[in-house]
Formats: C-alpha cells, sequence, structure tokens
C-alpha cells in the first residue's frame, strides 16, 4: 500500500473524545479509572491502554477566550526514533507509512519509551510489552478508515493520500491564519514528516508540544556511528577520553569559580 | 412554534444546516450534546457561514464561535427583545414577507392592553389570563381586519414595535450582562447573514419563561424572512433519538397522538368535541379511536369516544407534579419507562417522598438505574418504605426493531442487530404481555370502567407469539375501510371521508403504503445538493423536509433564492412541485389564490403569527346540527397562556430586581412546585446546570459503560477565578454547592470560560454543575438535583433547570 496520511485539523476540533472511545473499541482496550484532571479532561497522556486522547487548553487574553483542542497519538514518523532505539528490531514500518510494534519481538524495554520525542509508546509493566497507536493498520489496509478517523463528526480528521492531505491543510491554514496569525502546520518538517499532520491555532509550545522534535543526538551517536563503527571507535574513544581527563583537569582549575547548568 | 408557525416541531432538518450563511446557537451546546449537527455546521462554515454562540458559560460549541457572548442564566428575552427592536426601528427585516407571510397587518382588538408588566385578561387568583382581548378586530365573515400599511396604530407591527421598543441594547445589556454593543454585533451579524438558521434545546425551555423565548427565535425570524427556507428556521435540537416520536405520539399532558386536543370534561361527547375544535380536529380523532378501538368503534358509538378518560383543566399535572401527587396517595402504582426520576427531577427529594407513598412501582430499564433502587440511596431508611418494587430487564436499543423519529421529524425505522441477553425483552414485548394478561384477568367484567381495555384493538402478534413493531407503525399509518388496504399516502387518508379511515397518529399516514414501508429506505442520493435526501426514509408530514417551503417563493410562486430552490408553481402544468414537497394547502391552486399564497396553512390565519392572537377562523353554524359536525370549518389557533408577546421576567430565583418592571418580578403564571426558596443576601450566586457530551441525561445508561465513564469520570462545579480566589478555592480542589432545598459536595473548576457579569450594576456570579449523576452505577456521584427548583414554565410545563440560587464554599 502506498503512503498515507492523517490530517488533524485542532481548529474544528470539539473536544468530543469520541476518537479516543473508538479507538479503545476497535483495540479492545481496557478503561481506565481517572479523576479530571483540567476542564473536562480526564486522560494526561498516552498509556499502554489509551492510544489516544484529547488534551485541552485554555486561553483567556483581552476579553477573549480561547479553549483549544489537541488529539494526542503516535505521529508515524518518516524517521522514527522509536524504532532507531529498539534493541530488539521489534520495531518497523509499513509502506503506508506506519511504525508497528512487533510484539512478539518486544521485550518491554523501554527505549522506545525514553527516545520518543513525544513520549508516545508506553511500557505495560506486568506483560513487559511497549503498546502505542498501531495507526488502525488493520482497517487501512483493508480499505477501512483508522476508527478515529471514521467516528469523528466535526470533520477534525482526514485520511488520504499525502499530496492530498497537504492541500487540504494549505486551504485550512491560510482560513484559520486569518484569525489566529500563529496558526501553524505541525508534523511536516519534523522527523523526516510524519505521518499524522497537524493544523495548530497557536505555537506548538501552546499546547506542551517540543517547537523541534527531534531524534536526541546521543541516539544518533551511538546508533549511526558508535554501532556500525564501534570497532574503530573503540581506540579512538579510549584515546579522547583520555585527552578529556587532561584538560578538564586544566580547565577546572582555571576557572574554579565558574558553575551552572551545562546542557547537551 | 406551535403558536408561532402551526407545528409543533423543528422546522428544517439536520442537513439542512449545511445550507445556512449563519447560525444563532443559543440555548443549545450542539457540539457537546448533539455532536453530529456539527458535521453539518462545519460544511456551512466551510462555505462562509458564520456562528455565533450565547451561553452562560464558554462551552465546547462557544470555542468554535465567531462570536460568543456570556449571558446571565434567563435573561434570553432580554437580548433578543432587544434585537427585535433593532430589527424593526431599523427596517432590517423582510418587508414582502413580513407583509405577506405574517400577521402583520392584522388589526388587534381595541381591548389588548401592557401595562406595568401585565397583559390584559389576568386573574390573580388563578394566575392565569383570559385570552379574549387578545383578539383581532374581526369582520362580518369572522375574518382578522387587515390594515393597509404598517404604520396603522392598531395593526400587530405596530403592536410588536410598540412592545419591544422599551428593549434597548443598553437595558438589555444591564438585565443579561452582554455588553450593549455586543448585543449589537450579534443582530448585524445575523440580519446580514441570510438564510440564518436558530439552534435551541434544553437551554432555552428549562426556563419559567420558556415557551415565550422560543416565541422570540419565532419573531424574529419572522421578521428576517427566514423561515420556509433552506438554511433557514427554528431549530428545536431533541435530546434523544426519539423525542420528536414520543411528543408526535402525545407524550404532552395536552394532547392526543398527532397534537389533537386531549378532550376536557366539558366536552362529554363527540359532538361536543366537534363544535368546540371544528373538522380539522374531529376527523383525526375519529380515525385515531378507530385505530384504538378497531371494529368496536362505530358512528353510533361515538367511535368509542366516551371510553377517552378526559382531562380536568383545573387540574393539569406535568411529570415534575405526579411526584406531589404521588405524596398526597393519588397514585397506587407507577409504571416507569425510559426515565430516571430519582436524578432528573429538580428539588429531587418530592421523588422520594412520591415513590415512598406507592404499593407498587415497576421500572423497566437496560440496567439497574437510581429510580430502581431508590430505597437504596445513602440516607434512607429502607425499613420505612412499603413500596414494591419490580424491575423488568429491558432488552438495549440494539436488541429491537422499530422506527425512531429524530429532530428532523425523520421516521426511520432499524431491525433488530442482536437477540437479547439474558431473558431480556424489548419495551414492547412487555407491553403486550401486560396488556393481554390484563384483558384476560377482566374477562366478563361489566365494570365500565374495564370497558375500554376489553373493547381496545389490540392485535400486534407477529405470529411467533412476541409483538411486531411493524405492526404499531402500520396501525399510526392506518387503514382505509373502503379498500380494507392500508391507506398509501397522506393525500388519501385527508380526501377519504370522515369515519372511513383509521391511523394511530394523522400526521404518520402514509408512511407505510401497501407492502412498502417508507421509513426502511436508504436512498442517500441527494441531486439537488440541498441535503434533501427525498427517497430516504421519511419525513412528516407528507414527506416534506423544510416545513413551511411556501415561503420561500415571491408573489409569482418562483423561489426568491436562486441557490436554494426548494418549491415553484408550475404555470404550464397548474401544480406547485420542486426539489422538495411543497407545503401547500392544495398543490392546485396558483400563488393568485388565497390557497396558494398561504405559507402557514396549520394557522388559523393562514400566515405565520408575530402576535398570537386568540383566533378560531370560519364560521360555525348555530346551532350546530348534530347530523352534520363533519363539516364545521373552523380552525382554532395554538396559544401561549402567558401573554400574546413575549416579555422579559426574572427567574423565580434572581439574584436582582426585574429592570422593566418591578413590581412583576417573574412570570405571572408561572407554576411553583417548591416549598422553599432562597434569597439573593443568603445565596448570592446563579447556578446553572447541564449534559456533557460524555454522558447521557440521567446517566443511567452511561454511567454504566466504562469508556464513558473514563473520559467524564466526575460531576463538578465550573467557577469564576474571581469568585475561586473570594472563597479561597483552588482548582481542583472540593466545594460544597448549596440552595434552600439541598447542598452537594464536587470538585471545583477553576477557569476563564465562566467571567464575573456586571448586571443592573452589580457584579453576578454564575456557577455551572452537569447533572447526569446518582448514587448507583458503576460510577456513582451527587446529583445536582439536590440542589435545583421545581418552578415550571405554565404553557409547556419544563422546570426551570438553568437557573437557581446557591451559595459555594470550600469543602
Amino acid at each position: 500500500m502506498t503512503k498515507r496520511m492523517v490530517f488533524v485539523d485542532t481548529s474544528l476540533c470539539t473536544g468530543c473524545k469520541a476518537c479516543s472511545v473508538a479507538c479503545k473499541a476497535w483495540n479492545d482496550l481496557p478503561a481506565e479509572k481517572n479523576q479530571l484532571i483540567t476542564s473536562y479532561q480526564a486522560q494526561a497522556s498516552t498509556t499502554h491502554n489509551t492510544w489516544t486522547y484529547i488534551s485541552m487548553h485554555e486561553k483567556y487574553e483581552n476579553g477573549k477566550m480561547e479553549w483549544l483542542m489537541f488529539k494526542h497519538q503516535c505521529y508515524h514518523c518518516a524517521e522514527p526514533s522509536c524504532m532507531k532505539a529498539c534493541p530488539a528490531e521489534a520495531i518497523y514500518q509499513t509502506d503506508s507509512g506506519y511504525t508497528i510494534i512487533d510484539q512478539n519481538k518486544c521485550i518491554g524495554c523501554g527505549y522506545c519509551v525514553a527516545n520518543c520525542p513525544w513520549g508516545v509508546p508506553k511500557t505495560d509493566p506486568e506483560l513487559k510489552k511497549t503498546f502505542k497507536c498501531t495507526g488502525c493498520i488493520d482497517r487501512v489496509e483493508n480499505g477501512l478508515l483508522p476508527a478515529c478517523v471514521a467516528t469523528c463528526q466535526p470533520g477534525a480528521l482526514h485520511f488520504g493520500e499525502p499530496e492530498e492531505m497537504k492541500q487540504i491543510a494549505e486551504v485550512r491554514l491560510a482560513e484559520v491564519k486569518k484569525d489566529f496569525p500563529k496558526a501553524q502546520l505541525y508534523g511536516d518538517k519534523a522527523m523526516g514528516g510524519t505521518t499524522y499532520l497537524y493544523l495548530l491555532k497557536e505555537e506548538p509550545a501552546f499546547y506542551g508540544l517540543p517547537e523541534n522534535p527531534t531524534t536526541s543526538a546521543s541516539l544518533v551517536v551511538w546508533k549511526d556511528w558508535v554501532q556500525p563503527y564501534g570497532i574503530w571507535l573503540i581506540p579512538i574513544a579510549l584515546g579522547a577520553s583520555a585527552v578529556s581527563f587532561v584538560t578538564t583537569r586544566i580547565i577546572n582549575s582555571m576557572s574554579k569559580s565558574k558553575g551552572g547548568d551545562i546542557h547537551g | 412554534m406551535s403558536p408561532s408557525f402551526g407545528r409543533g416541531a423543528m422546522t428544517n432538518s439536520w442537513q439542512d444546516m449545511g445550507n445556512s450563511q449563519c447560525f444563532l446557537i443559543a440555548g443549545s451546546n450542539c457540539a457537546e450534546n448533539h455532536p453530529i449537527s456539527m458535521k453539518w455546521i462545519n460544511r456551512a462554515r466551510a462555505k462562509g457561514a458564520k456562528m455565533i454562540v450565547v451561553d452562560p458559560r464558554f462551552t465546547r460549541t462557544a470555542a468554535q464561535a465567531d462570536v460568543y457572548a456570556q449571558i446571565r442564566p434567563g435573561t434570553d428575552i432580554a437580548y433578543l427583545g432587544a434585537m427585535i427592536n433593532y430589527y424593526i426601528e431599523n427596517k432590517l427585516y423582510d418587508e414582502f414577507y413580513v407583509l405577506n407571510f405574517t400577521n402583520a397587518l392584522l388589526k388587534v382588538s381595541k381591548d389588548y392592553k401592557f401595562e406595568d408588566g401585565l397583559f390584559s385578561g389576568f386573574n390573580p387568583e388563578t394566575k392565569k389570563y383570559d385570552y379574549s382581548t387578545w383578539a383581532y378586530q374581526l369582520d362580518a365573515d369572522n375574518k382578522p381586519i387587515k390594515a393597509t400599511s404598517l404604520d396603522d396604530p392598531d395593526c400587530v407591527f405596530q403592536k410588536l414595535k410598540e412592545h419591544f421598543s422599551r428593549y434597548t441594547f443598553d437595558v438589555a445589556a444591564e438585565i443579561s450582562g452582554i455588553p450593549a454593543d455586543k448585543i449589537k454585533l450579534i443582530a448585524d451579524t445575523f440580519a446580514e447573514n441570510r438564510p440564518g438558521s436558530i439552534l435551541y434545546a434544553l437551554g432555552m425551555t428549562q426556563h419559567t419563561t420558556a415557551v415565550q423565548g422560543i416565541r422570540c427565535y419565532a419573531i424574529i425570524q419572522l421578521l428576517l424572512g427566514n423561515i420556509g427556507k433552506a438554511g433557514g428556521g427554528v431549530q428545536a435540537l431533541r435530546g434523544e433519538p426519539n423525542v420528536q416520536g414520543s411528543t408526535d405520539m402525545a407524550n404532552l399532558i395536552a394532547n392526543l397522538p398527532g397534537y389533537l386536543p386531549y378532550p376536557t370534561n366539558a366536552e362529554v361527547t363527540l359532538h361536543d368535541y366537534a363544535v368546540r375544535y371544528g373538522a380539522v380536529q374531529h376527523k383525526p380523532l375519529v380515525a385515531l379511536l378507530k385505530a384504538w378501538f378497531g371494529k368496536n368503534a362505530t358512528a353510533e358509538n361515538d367511535y368509542g369516544y366516551g371510553w377517552l378518560p378526559k382531562n380536568d383543566p383545573t387540574n393539569m399535572p406535568t411529570q415534575v407534579e405526579f411526584f406531589n401527587w404521588m405524596d398526597k396517595g393519588q397514585f397506587k402504582m407507577l409504571f416507569n419507562w425510559g426515565s430516571n426520576s430519582t436524578v432528573s427531577i429538580p428539588d429531587r427529594k418530592m421523588v422520594l417522598r412520591g415513590l415512598s407513598k406507592l404499593e407498587m412501582l415497576v421500572v423497566a430499564d437496560v440496567f439497574e438505574i437510581e429510580t430502581a433502587q431508590f430505597w437504596r440511596e445513602p440516607g434512607v431508611d429502607p425499613k420505612s418504605i412499603q413500596t414494591e418494587v419490580i424491575f423488568l430487564p429491558a432488552a438495549f436499543v440494539y436488541e429491537k426493531a422499530g422506527s425512531m423519529t429524530n429532530s428532523s421529524r425523520l421516521v426511520q425505522w432499524k431491525e433488530k442487530a442482536l437477540e437479547p441477553l439474558n431473558g431480556c425483552w424489548p419495551d414492547l414485548d412487555m407491553i403486550d404481555r401486560i396488556f393481554i394478561k390484563m384483558r384476560e384477568l377482566l374477562a366478563g367484567s361489566t365494570d365500565p370502567k374495564d370497558e375500554p381495555i376489553l373493547k381496545a384493538n389490540w392485535d400486534y402478534d407477529d405470529g411467533h407469539g412476541e409483538a411486531s413493531p411493524l405492526k404499531v407503525l402500520q396501525e399510526l399509518n392506518g387503514y382505509n375501510d373502503n379498500t380494507g388496504q392500508l391507506t398509501a399516502s397522506l393525500g388519501e387518508y385527508l380526501n377519504a371521508p370522515i369515519g372511513t379511515v383509521s391511523t394511530g397518529c394523522w400526521i404518520y399516514a402514509g408512511v407505510t403504503p401497501p407492502g412498502k414501508n417508507l421509513a426502511d429506505r436508504r436512498n442517500n442520493t441527494d441531486p439537488t445538493g440541498l441535503g434533501l435526501h427525498q427517497e430516504y426514509a421519511y419525513a412528516w408530514p407528507g414527506n416534506i423536509r423544510v416545513l413551511y417551503n411556501r415561503a420561500s417563493c415571491d408573489a409569482n410562486g418562483q423561489p426568491v433564492d436562486p441557490e436554494r430552490k426548494l418549491i415553484w408553481w408550475d404555470a404550464a402544468s397548474g401544480t406547485w412541485t420542486g426539489n422538495d414537497n411543497p407545503d401547500v394547502a392544495d398543490k392546485t391552486k396558483g400563488p393568485d389564490t388565497p390557497e396558494g399564497k398561504m405559507a402557514f396553512r396549520m394557522t388559523p390565519e393562514g400566515v405565520g403569527r408575530l402576535f398570537a392572537a386568540s383566533y378560531t377562523s370560519g364560521v360555525p353554524t348555530s346551532p350546530v346540527p348534530a347530523d352534520s359536525i363533519a363539516a364545521i370549518p373552523t380552525r382554532g389557533a395554538g396559544m401561549t397562556v402567558d401573554g400574546p408577546l413575549p416579555e422579559f421576567y426574572e427567574p423565580i430565583e434572581s439574584p436582582t430586581t426585574n429592570k422593566l418592571h418591578p413590581n412583576v418580578q417573574n412570570n405571572p403564571c408561572a407554576k411553583i412546585v417548591s416549598t422553599e426558596f432562597g434569597d439573593p443576601e443568603e445565596y448570592p450566586y446563579v447556578l446553572t446546570t447541564y449534559g456533557v457530551c460524555e454522558h447521557f441525561c440521567a446517566g443511567g445508561i452511561t454511567r454504566n459503560i466504562p469508556y464513558l465513564n473514563e473520559i467524564m469520570p466526575e460531576p463538578f462545579a465550573e467557577i469564576s477565578k474571581n469568585l475561586a480566589k473570594k472563597i479561597g478555592v483552588k482548582d481542583g480542589d472540593k466545594v460544597e454547592i448549596s440552595s434552600m432545598r439541598g447542598k452537594v459536595v464536587v470538585r471545583a473548576l477553576v477557569t476563564d470560560r465562566l467571567q464575573t457579569l456586571n448586571v443592573n450594576g452589580k457584579e453576578t456570579e454564575t456557577i455551572g454543575m452537569p447533572w447526569s449523576w446518582g448514587f448507583a452505577s458503576l460510577n456513582p456521584g451527587p446529583s445536582t438535583n439536590t440542589v435545583t427548583m421545581a418552578a415550571l414554565d405554565p404553557g409547556a410545563g419544563t422546570p426551570e433547570y438553568k437557573c437557581c440560587l446557591v451559595n459555594a464554599r470550600r469543602a
């Protein structure tokens, strides 16, 4: 099957959460015991039993109220860091663009959990298996819409060929931008381009999303350099650490008064 | 809507919303409670339609709006009155429409008056109006006298103008808390974008001024020329898939199926009924009696009219008042179907009192709802209650066949998907079995009160010992004695002589012609793109999809809107025809005839009623000869019991004084059932209650569905940040909400979605609470109706759930 795409038009989402229910019904996932976290929202994040949910965000500025919705689920990236991170090679991609966890191979190590820029996959501590949205691959490859798309009444979810989805997204963006100057598409430039493309009314940070989701540098170094070229790198690494040992001592002795955070 | 247009039904359809240029959504939270509406609203918005939302809270519907206004609960008539005033003063109305399709020109009786909050004819002792002064000036033929221009001081239009002249934007702003410039923006947006559609639901009807609020909508839409047009109309969004169906089947106390007036003890014989209501009601009543009593209904025995119990007009209790009557020992037994009164009735402790006085309570439901175990409520002593309770496990919606009639008046047939599990029965089978058993037990009785049961026409057996829902629908459709067949169409019923046809609900005549079930049609084609879907199921009456569609044409019978053509007069064939079924009195009468001009054929004047006058058309011969009662050519108007024009009254419990007339604070006709009321000193905040998307009504089903409990686990109270600060509550804290009737403790949601309003110069707080929880189910929670009050609209009997006074403190 050729590539598919889901366009999530958050400007039309009414936060009814039917997508979350439809997902659970189709995938036979049990309900969880919750309490309200904030206005009308009871699901805090994806879990091994909740593969999609809606977060709700309030903003009151200059006498104008906004209540924005965001649908969370796996983005099905073109260059998925979860797949890169998986030591058991349990994660694979389909031609249609979906990132799938092969439950027979999954060892529940949680590397994919730690390495997803959105923290989507979650490990079931009892089964020791990791779960996330499958994109309804079983429905899609049999000619059905994904369960969430099929149930969405306001028309916030669209499914189809990537080019068609991008066209719809551009038209909607131009329309929404008239009232929301910060409106933007999200996902098209991240992680090699995501299968779930979003239209946001505000910048990503407003929804608690990373501005530029990337695969962590350490994972790239490890997977793209250390593993393939590991044999050659060992003596180089040893040499480097010897150099580092010496230079660090020199730097420390020079600037004892300086402190602060050092981030990677 | 019936007093305004002649039929008490939503004028357009769900699909038709896709044709609108503007939506005024006020009294409806449709994105949450009618999610399907957003599908069609969004199609219209994609073509540039505007969306206005007026609500006491910023809801998930408001989140989609172009214009949002926060209103103080119960003050809709203030800002709607200001819109009416503005449209008249600035001549923004559709003059052709107003002149031709409304009663604007008809002259009102000189005795009609409105002074200091009261219309003429009020009796303070009975709290009722005598309608006689709300009349027209009549000519010798009993026809209303027509003024020659809208400037005539006696005409309806001038009465309307004078009445609403007090409603300026500033006055409306002080009352409602909506800034004056926002009301003007709403008025301009709605007038500039036609056709515009108004959507309402329980947010508008659950007030002591319910009917008059909807009357404002009718007046606005008649002034703007928005009724009878694709994309226009007044949409009463029904809260349940079959509410329209149950209303058609007479769930209103003063109706028989098909909206026939229910006979009272003043109409002892069928002749009395015919004299009172005219041939227009007499014929369907005879057809109904024939359906109910079959061969036992004959001309000689008044078709069994004597077997119908008669209403006592001095005592017409609605559902809420029933529980008071139970408490007084009026009832021995209650069959409770599809209702969870222990959760849903306002000031709900009277439900417990009432049910406790019964000898027997039978509850049929899918789950063991609170009402079925009312004696188990915490704090109740089961030993003190003698009521015997029987629970009948009912089949779920997918386990039974039958028809449902939705808001679009669309009668849709469905088949059973699964056999009922674990010995559950469809409701129809329960009723069928109980009736047959009762008749068996009464066999041979000569007691007159048993006669209706013994004489009833009761045969729904499907041949396999179960009741057939199709036979029920066929009974509603009716049979023609002359052919011995099912009636083939509404026309066949209308043309048949009286006493030769039966129908269990005359507006359904034609739904099942011989060999067919039109409700079961699933042809989804829509060649016009207007969402008319003529071949999909069947819309009453006569498969008309947009009611009053004659009003979409000009004086020559041609569509005024070339983009949205519904019907037209085809001069070549001499008939009304079109994309929709024409809603005309006679399809062969052209636009130059009185019948062909008539856009509202179900009102006695044939026009839309800006002023709900008391009027009966036709001239009854006097005295009426006993043998020709079928010929009484009269038609009475549907009345609004609390005034011919809408007037603003404060809710029964209000934080302020009525700005327009302090001496008449509330609706003078309101029915007061609760006995405890609070004042604003002690209970300073306004509580409004509502449903949420995730739970359905009293939650009897949805609180037992884990997926829904997961996404909306508990009830809550939404409060403004100002109020939270004042009472020292943070988001997520527990808060106690109390009224004179009782108190509950729930989680507080502190939000900007509710703002402090400025009402009559004073800061006013609104608190919002959903009401769908009760003490039982998988996911119990406190019932908000412990706090609400039972005060009813005098016409519709709906309780004022939407506003009462409460206090709030940290729990």
